[in-house]
């Protein structure tokens, strides 16, 4: 396994946002960890990006324990992670966006930032402007294009879809199958259950901080259950 | 008012706006970055103004200061180290315990035995009566560099690790202003709270140049300290450090995610604005002559009324702001008279504060994320 999650424990003070979760996730796969607000979901990749110190559990990356890294290490080893809301630096350029992305690196990504460009031209156009002034669309594909620039094994995706319009949702997707067909594993955390449910292989289903339902993607979205763990059950 | 020494006058305000600036920067990089205004830059100012006096003078007590220093930070690592040891309970607190004890001992022991002045015979010796000023600007550098490093613990780092964000509390403030009440009172109890006067060791080097006469060392200064500031500024724009700083001022949750390691990178934000207040002191000492405990307030609060004039947490603002409250000083003095120097300059701020809430080149927003 790729990444191993197992037992993991998040709380904050009083609040029990994660309770002894395990997680697996394979070289190749795209696995979308779905449930409502509040389900532990963001908690889960914080804390496997080391944002987050967990409580309890250990998290293990291609067999090695990475529990008590810094998330700067942890990009370092090839974890990487989109966050909620884009967060792309608005006070520095578009390419210096892309530039941090590359922070950990010491070989030439210049060719890399290139094909970047090739691939968006929207962010070439405004390579050496603010990023303030990019769409909320730009926006999340410059998140997605610095993640890129780390090199990363595993790319985690926290509600990328959130504020988008349905024609840049399915954009979104096409791009996340396009990264993931390129040898990238996704991890991708969203609300939009029925297209993560068909881009993704597998799903957990998340409820209060526990896995209620996990299984092929196909079997989640014929399953009546996946529903109810959005109204809250019962 | 004769008009016809307007132009030394202006060259007098760019001298002292010279040493406005690097001051002014210094607040500025810690307000930018962590949001404090950070009370540590008069006292590093004062510090290296009073060390390089003392070197001067032939004080090699300033060594002893220098020693303490290096000993509280070595005391400091060394407890960090042990935080972070895996070793159980008991014996760590007894580790901590022997550790405070042997910090205190040494301290003591530099105190009683004063190892400053044989050490500083001996430089002298070495150096020459003419090279203290060498001496003076290594001692008040690393001194300051050091206690950059005590400062940054508990201004930011112990702060951080107990409440997650160290800048959204006023702690780092009044720590801060704890630290430059305990460096003013080490210069007093050490040599009292008069003014202390050297010679400058370019003695009256000048040219004149038409009406208007240059002061060599001064002029040397304000190339020196606009090429210092100019320098920053452009590594801030271009260099990888300088993209990681202004990431962590924006987003500093977020720059960890790009694998910006923050808490390696903020020692080095104190050590630098540190340096700069190191060597506005430096040279305001050779070229000044005299200093005092409070010279830091002094020249602090006029820095910070040039910061706000130019506009909060911005570098070039402040570079202008501190030039202009220089310049604004110097005609008050020439037009008006020293006694009612700071009536002009506190004017002017607000009245430019009332126009533009800002500043000249500020932002909207108080708080992070800008240079």
């Amino acid at each position: 396994m790729l990444l191993e999650v197992e037992g993991l424990d998040v709380r904050y003070g009083r609040n029990h946002a994660i309770k002894g979760l395990d997680l697996e996730l394979a070289q190749g796969e795209i696995v979308t960890v779905l449930g409502a607000n509040g389900a532990g979901k963001s908690s889960l990749l914080k804390a496997v990006q080391g944002t987050v110190k967990p409580a309890a559990g250990t998290v293990r990356l291609n067999g090695e324990t990475v529990t008590g890294w810094s998330s700067p290490k942890r990009v370092r080893a090839g974890l990487t992670l989109v966050p909620e809301g884009r967060q792309i630096f608005v006070s520095l350029s578009v390419h210096e966006n892309l530039q941090m992305g590359a922070y950990t690196r010491s070989d030439g990504f210049e060719q890399e930032i290139e094909e970047i460009y090739d691939r968006f031209p929207n962010l070439a156009a405004r390579r050496d402007m603010m990023a303030s002034v990019l769409s909320g669309g730009e926006q999340q594909m410059l998140a997605i294009s610095r993640a890129l620039l780390a090199k990363p094994r595993i790319m985690m995706l926290d509600e990328p879809s959130l504020g988008l319009s349905p024609i840049l949702v399915q954009s979104l997707f096409e791009l996340i199958e396009d990264l993931n067909r390129d040898g990238l594993t996704i991890l991708l955390v969203e609300q939009n259950t029925h297209m993560a449910l068909q881009t993704a292989h597998r799903g957990y289903v998340l409820e209060l901080g526990a896995t209620v339902l996990s299984g092929t993607a196909e079997e989640l979205l014929a399953d009546d259950r996946l529903e109810e763990a959005y109204l809250g059950g019962n | 008012m004769d008009l016809s020494q307007l132009p030394q006058q202006i060259v007098n305000g760019l001298m002292l706006g010279g040493v406005y600036v690097m001051v002014a920067v210094a607040f500025t990089l810690i307000i930018g970055m962590l949001n404090f205004l950070n009370f540590t830059v008069p006292a590093l100012f004062m510090l290296a103004a009073v060390l390089m006096w003392a070197i001067l003078e032939g004080h090699g007590i300033a060594l002893d200061l220098t020693a303490i220093t290096v000993l509280l930070v070595l005391a400091m690592m060394a407890a960090d180290r042990l935080q972070h040891a895996k070793l159980p309970a008991p014996l760590k607190t007894g580790a901590a315990l022997g550790l405070a004890a042997a910090a205190c001992i040494a301290v003591w022991l530099v105190i009683s035995l004063k190892p400053g002045d044989p050490v500083f015979a001996w430089l002298d010796g070495a150096a020459g009566k003419s090279g203290r000023w060498v001496v003076g600007i290594a001692v008040a550098l690393f001194t300051v560099a050091m206690l950059s490093l005590l400062i940054e613990r508990f201004t930011y780092r112990y702060m951080k690790a107990k409440y997650g964000d160290a800048t959204e509390h006023a702690l780092p403030l009044v720590s801060s202003l704890g630290f430059l009440i305990v460096l003013e009172h080490t210069v007093i109890s050490t040599w009292g709270s008069d003014s202390l006067t050297t010679a400058s060791p370019f003695g009256h080097a000048s040219f004149t140049l038409g009406p208007v006469l240059f002061s060599v060392p001064q002029l040397i200064s304000l190339i020196l300290s606009l090429a210092i500031v100019f320098g920053l500024s452009i590594m801030l724009r271009t260099t990888k450090l300088g993209r990681a700083l202004r990431s962590i001022a924006e987003r500093p949750d977020t720059a960890p995610l790009m694998g910006v390691e923050v808490g390696r990178i903020v020692p080095v934000v104190y050590v630098i604005a540190g340096l700069l207040c190191a060597i506005a002191g430096i040279l305001f000492t050779i070229n000044y002559t005299t200093v005092d405990a409070y010279v830091g307030d002094t020249v602090a609060t006029v820095a910070i009324a040039g910061m706000v004039l130019g506009g909060l947490g911005n570098v070039w603002g402040a570079i202008i702001g501190a030039m202009l409250i220089g310049m604004v000083e110097v005609m008050s003095i020439y037009a008006v008279g020293a006694t009612f120097k700071k009536i002009p300059i506190w004017g002017l701020l607000l009245m430019i504060l009332i126009v533009r809430p800002t500043g000249l080149f500020g932002h909207t927003a108080i708080g992070k994320g800008k240079f």
